[in-house]
């Protein structure tokens, strides 16, 4: 973003960032910027809090008016109070993963665990009037399809032209990953990230499917499909066997 | 909670020394107060409107978001999967605060919101996003903005 700002200030149009990683904006030195101590992926704060959001969005544009710069970087100083854990939130019940499963088993249970889901994501959709799954173009159930064919060792074909298959397979797992943590999150309460994440990825058949493929898709031949696997199906902080 | 200290030490490192172009200049645009700006949000979330073209890869260009584009109709193609997205699930104000920015000019702490906000994907090489940025500075002084929120996952 600091690359952004200078570029739109050079062109003459005054810019503020914000900076959610406060040593890669000291070096790379926007125009102006505020930092905010909130985590990465939340650049305004909690969500559904507009009176917070207001005072993030508000410190930031008053950047704008600063007498004295380059470089401007002030500081957010609340932290976001959705951060906290909900200890009331529940997920939806699911079928315990199985210990030990092959790849076929893990597959095959992927997808009737992604159709077991499908009342509370229904739910979710009814309470929020949106869903953020739709990057590949697929329902979620063909999604898992193809997701799970992978995982089989069969590398499908893509079933959208304008996508490769890695493509297709990162889209895939971005919608199924969108649709399990929007499930997770219509019980109600006010779960934190982390509550929604350690339940994917600890909690879930798809949470363990996804890892195994990883394994297997580091050792295709095809270089797109390592970089696939590598940097693009599992968060770092949650890549388990990393050797 | 994705912070930055929750990350692998690597990965970590990696994020806070990511390399920027060491420009030569340092650009400083002054401007009206806030209550006679025109605000335009560009963010670098990788967003884009349902059904158009996501981020790929480490595109350099940029995708146009019309201000009237519904909650429903954003999603997010950033590459990084290093980052929350259930904050912007549940509001989209959390990434792209349009909700927020139409509060404030109905208050009239500022004067007006862009009729077209834009968003580039973060993972980008500056270098190579540096024509497009150019070429969308155009675009938002047709849209008579004077002032730019960037905000990034």
């Amino acid at each position: 973003m600091s690359a952004l700002g200078h570029y739109l200030e050079e062109e003459g149009i005054a810019t503020v960032a914000i900076s959610l990683i406060r040593p890669q904006t000291e070096n790379t030195k926007p125009p102006r910027a505020l930092w905010v101590p909130f985590e990465l992926g939340r650049p305004f704060g909690p969500p559904d809090d507009p009176a917070f959001q207001r005072r993030v969005i508000l410190a930031a544009l008053r950047q704008l008016v600063r007498a004295r710069g380059p470089v401007v970087i002030a500081e957010f100083a609340d932290d976001d109070p959705r951060a906290r854990p909900d200890l009331a939130w529940r997920p939806p019940a699911l079928a315990p993963a199985p210990a030990g499963a092959t790849a076929e088993v893990l597959a095959a249970r992927l997808e009737t665990e992604i159709i077991s889901l499908r009342q509370a994501h229904r739910h979710w959709i009814a309470q929020h009037g949106r869903t953020t799954v739709g990057l590949s173009g697929l329902s979620i159930s063909d999604c898992g399809h193809y997701v799970a064919d992978w995982l089989r060792g069969t590398a499908p074909p893509s079933p959208r032209e304008v996508f490769s298959p890695p493509l297709m397979l990162r889209f895939a797992l971005d919608d199924i990953k969108a649709y399990y943590l929007e499930a997770a999150a219509s019980g109600g309460g006010e779960p934190s990230s982390r509550q929604l994440s350690d339940w994917l990825w600890d909690q879930t058949v798809t949470g363990g499917a996804i890892q195994a493929m990883r394994r297997v898709c580091l050792t295709s031949e095809d270089e797109r499909v390592k970089l696939i696997a590598g940097s693009f199906m599992v968060p770092a902080a949650r890549v388990r066997d990393r050797g | 909670m994705v912070r930055l200290v929750d990350l692998p030490p690597a990965q970590a490192q990696r994020y806070a020394e990511v390399e920027c172009p060491d420009f030569a200049t340092r650009p400083w645009v002054v401007g009206p107060p806030l209550a006679r700006r025109r605000v335009a949000v560009v963010s670098s979330a990788g967003l884009v409107v349902r059904g158009e073209a996501p981020f790929r890869g480490r595109d350099p260009d940029y995708r146009v978001i019309p201000a009237e584009t519904g909650p429903e109709n954003l999603l997010i193609s950033h590459i990084s999967i290093n980052f929350d997205r259930t904050g912007f699930q549940e509001d989209r104000n959390v990434v792209f605060p349009i909700d927020r920015l139409n509060e404030l000019a109905a208050d009239g702490e500022i004067a007006s919101v862009a009729r077209t906000h834009y968003s580039f994907m973060g993972a980008a090489d500056p270098l190579e996003m540096e024509p497009h940025a150019r070429e969308l500075a155009g675009r938002l002084k047709q849209d008579d903005v004077d002032a730019v929120i960037l905000p990034p996952v």
